[in-house]
């Protein structure tokens, strides 16, 4: 087998639902054992779907499949005293520990990173949570929604007169499994350098506010407050996704794509994919401020070229004028992508409910590529891990069940 | 000062605009010598957005926040890598380096002789991280890609939106910091590889693939079920109620979410309404979402008469998912963030003291990653580093009056002309309502005046 980039860290990951299990998938399609610890009902995106037929099985949940590749599972209550042994002796061996609780919870388990640093000094304990493990907010819940609220993404995303609008997919959860992901990797790092393991505190509040582009820095540069206004960005219209005569394109005419007092006699990309050089005299196309103002004329002056050309005639040739146009897919389309299929983009795992398609890889690492195996059945390495690993006996795993431990 | 993790770590970094340096950035605030580069016939386009004050002022490339705050702790040179002697100073520098990170379409580092393999020649375990738009191959490679085409191309798009609307942008183009601190992530994951085995590689990134993995329920639902997914503004597959309902004031929102029937009978509680969780119009998540519109409206009813604040702790000390719905000043002065340390204050030169965001979200115990200086002035370190290469003050004149390197752009016109071009009608957008306000006064409030 080839080597793998995270050949031989070992990870007990007690997390659930999107964000902790994207990190520790990122790590687990890198070479790492990534040990999931299930509650004894399963993992709650198990319950999530969506599902074969929108029959609800815990075994066949999509969001399942697609976040936890390449891990192995066991059950284990880690809220009980006996299952709190069980992980402790898991941690004994590993590198890093990942955890989706809030402080309070942990530390109500034995579990927080205060009463795991003593026994495990080597050990990275890694925990994503809604407002993080300190702060005025470290008891609150929350999820994408509540952090991509706190944000400002949300403010500025929606039409004017109508509510903020939260970008769809629960992006707020992933931006939060990638920082924990860093997080963890620079511990690792320090730990190989300076010998200690070390606490990673990530909230997903904190993680999107990192994703925000410039709203805060408007503040603190200009003091000028950003808000909606169809999701415009403030450097000048059109950057937006307009209507076209099989669906949407994106509109982007890019640094170049109007006329420039430099080079006043060549006709503009613009003019040209829009086939109307005249519009290069008109103010309302040519003028960046007039054209966030008067947003309405631009439209009229782009639709005709628009509403009646295909997305896929448009985005060609605007990006062969260098018009950074783009397309906007749907789930469908990206599924059907000739890009993306030429790239091998997409990674085939076999389910229960038979064989599916998820989202490849984020990056392609020429020596260590990632590899997605499929993910694995509820404790389904119970018997190798509690048995083979921690050397419990039959009798041993046969209590525990009893109980309800695992 | 505590170690950083990354120290003696040096970084190379060709990125421009924002994925590229909020990649480096991260590894920077992590303690990496980052050393960014530019062209003095093409700077960083970022170099030229939101103009610190709006001010139409001299010097514009030294004033910009959007490049301040993607660049804080970082190097910079300046070169004109269409000339051999600039394309030497790299070639010894990458001898020198751990990683690089360029963010071109695919040929530009190849005519440069500066690709992956021509590196490796030097460095023969150099990491070489390349984002782009795309990706390195497949028929839309060579495709110009703005962050603002990205996250539709990626397909997020089509998940947001109104329910019955059009498909819609982001606020903002996030997947271009998203797909930064995935390329991030992606060098410190070779990194520790490298050190296990000694070995480099090269790491190709596509900002539109970063982004997929968001689809990931979406690409199963249409699999499994052969839907594709509908535009349901801010409500849940799974969660009932879930919205974002109008506070007391102008424009002030609030969210909130229950996942169960026991969190929406607190929730109903909390509102003074317990008998919502008996009525059957609500009693299940079924009926909840049934009846979502009434209830949007009996939970308007409570919100809109409170702060966005007060509704969110409110329930969340009822035990109910709920968050204040943030602008980009009020961010700035919750208690939260400024607990957690969200942002930095870096002293720019020219600017005085600004308040810059974290790009590492998380918080360690035996080192802080945050800022570490400030967002380098045009051409700062070319001497600096030049010399730690060993080039003498002559070489380093004699480079400068050739151009290969310089600490001024090559204008095309007048610089004060830029800075007039680049001043918005704030006053008009103002009027128009695409910005809420703007508060001259804002350094005083944010305590960081001079």
């Amino acid at each position: 087998m080839p080597e793998r980039a995270l050949d031989g860290l070992r990870v007990v990951d007690i997390s659930q639902g999107i964000a902790g299990p994207y990190a520790t998938k990122l790590l687990a399609d890198a070479g790492a054992l990534v040990t999931k610890v299930e509650p004894v009902a399963g993992d709650y995106s198990r319950r999530l779907g969506p599902f074969p037929g929108d029959n609800p099985d815990p075994a066949n949940s999509g969001l399942y499949h697609h976040l936890n590749t390449s891990k192995r599972s066991i059950t284990l209550d880690v809220s009980v005293a006996s299952g709190q042994v069980v992980l402790k002796k898991l941690l004994a061996n590993a590198d890093v520990f990942v955890a989706g609780e809030k402080t309070s919870t942990l530390k109500s388990w034995g579990l927080g990173y205060d009463d795991l640093d003593s026994d495990f000094p080597h050990l990275v304990v890694a925990q994503v949570s809604p407002f993080g493990a300190t702060g005025p907010y470290a008891d609150y819940d929350g999820n994408s929604l509540t952090a991509m609220a706190m944000s400002t993404i949300m403010y500025n995303t929606g039409e004017p007169d109508r509510e903020p609008l939260a970008t769809g997919g629960e992006p707020g959860e992933y931006i939060a499994g990638v920082q924990l992901w860093i997080g963890i990797l620079a511990a690792l790092e320090n730990r190989a350098k300076h010998g200690a393991g070390d606490h990673v505190d990530v909230a997903m509040s904190d993680a999107v506010a990192c994703a925000d582009e410039y709203n805060s820095a408007m503040y603190g540069f200009q003091g000028a407050i950003r808000r909606r206004y169809y999701s415009r960005h403030i450097f000048g219209y059109p950057n937006d996704i307009m209507a076209c005569a099989d669906g949407h394109v994106v509109v982007i005419p890019g640094a170049g794509g109007f006329r420039s007092p430099l080079t006043p006699d060549v006709v503009s990309p613009m003019a040209l994919l829009l086939e109307d050089p005249e519009l290069d005299n008109n103010p309302v196309f040519t003028g960046a401020g007039e054209r966030m103002i008067r947003w309405r004329e631009f439209e009229d002056l782009v639709k005709p070229y628009l509403s009646t050309h295909n997305a896929m005639e448009i985005v060609m040739t605007a990006q062969a004028l260098r018009l950074p146009f783009a397309f906007v897919p749907t789930a469908a389309d990206l599924l059907s992508d000739e890009h993306l299929a030429e790239r091998q983009h997409f990674e085939h795992v076999a389910t229960p409910g038979g064989d599916l398609t998820i989202p490849g890889q984020p990056f392609k690492m020429s020596e260590t590529p990632l590899r997605a195996s499929a993910a694995p059945s509820r404790g389904g390495a119970n018997e190798q891990v509690l048995a083979g690993e921690l050397g419990y006996s039959k009798d041993d795993l046969r209590i525990l069940s009893d109980r309800g431990v695992i | 000062m505590s170690q950083l993790p990354l120290e003696g770590i040096r970084i190379i970094d060709f990125a421009q605009v924002f994925a590229g340096p909020a990649c480096t950035r991260i590894l920077a605030d992590l303690g990496a010598d980052v050393i960014r580069f530019e062209s003095p016939n093409r700077l960083d386009v970022t170099r030229n957005l939101i103009i610190t004050d709006n001010d139409g002022m001299d010097h514009t490339w030294h004033r910009a926040s959007y490049f301040v705050i993607r660049n804080a702790s970082k190097r910079e040179m300046v070169v004109d890598l269409a000339k051999e002697e600039a394309r030497e100073i790299i070639r010894k520098l990458a001898a020198t380096a751990d990683v690089v990170v360029e963010s071109f379409t695919p040929r530009v580092m190849a005519n440069f002789g500066l690709h992956y393999e021509a590196l490796k020649e030097i460095k023969p375990d150099i990491i070489m991280c390349s984002l782009s738009g795309y990706g390195q191959n497949g028929p839309m490679r060579d495709y110009a890609g703005y962050g603002m085409g990205l996250e539709p191309a990626s397909g997020v798009a089509s998940i947001t939106g109104y329910k019955d609307g059009p498909p819609m942008r982001s606020g903002l183009s996030f997947t271009d910091p998203y797909s930064g601190f995935l390329g991030a992530g992606a060098i410190l994951t070779a990194i520790q590889y490298r050190r296990r085995t000694g070995k480099g590689q090269y790491i190709d990134l596509s900002e539109q693939e970063a982004a997929i993995p968001i689809m990931g329920a979406a690409l199963a639902e249409y699999q499994m079920t052969g839907r594709v997914k509908e535009r349901i503004g801010d409500r849940s597959d799974w969660a009932a109620p879930q919205g974002c309902y109008r506070c007391a004031g102008d424009d002030r929102w609030a969210v909130i979410s229950c996942s169960d029937d026991a969190e929406f009978g607190r929730m109903a509680g909390a509102m003074g309404h317990g008998e919502w969780k008996e009525d059957p119009r609500f009693a299940t998540v079924l009926a909840r979402r049934q009846n979502h519109d009434t209830l949007d409206e009996l939970i308007t009813a409570w919100t809109s008469a409170r702060d966005h604040y007060d509704v969110m702790h409110t329930l969340q000390c009822a035990g109910v998912k709920a968050g204040a719905v943030l602008d980009g000043k009020e961010i700035l002065f919750d208690p939260h963030f400024k607990a957690r340390g969200q942002f930095d204050v870096v002293d720019q030169p020219l600017l005085g003291k600004r308040l810059i965001p974290r790009h590492v979200a998380a918080k360690f115990g035996r080192f802080e990653a945050k800022a570490r200086s400030h967002a380098p002035l045009l051409g700062e370190h070319n001497a600096e580093v030049l010399t730690e290469l060993g080039y003498s003050a002559e070489e380093i004149t004699k480079l400068q009056e050739d151009g290969a390197i310089a600490d001024k752009p090559n204008l095309p016109v007048p610089p004060a002309f830029i800075g007039v071009a680049l001043r918005l009608p704030y006053d008009r957008y103002v009027e128009h309502g695409i910005l809420q306000a703007v508060e001259p006064d804002y350094r005083e409030q944010l305590g960081i005046a001079d």
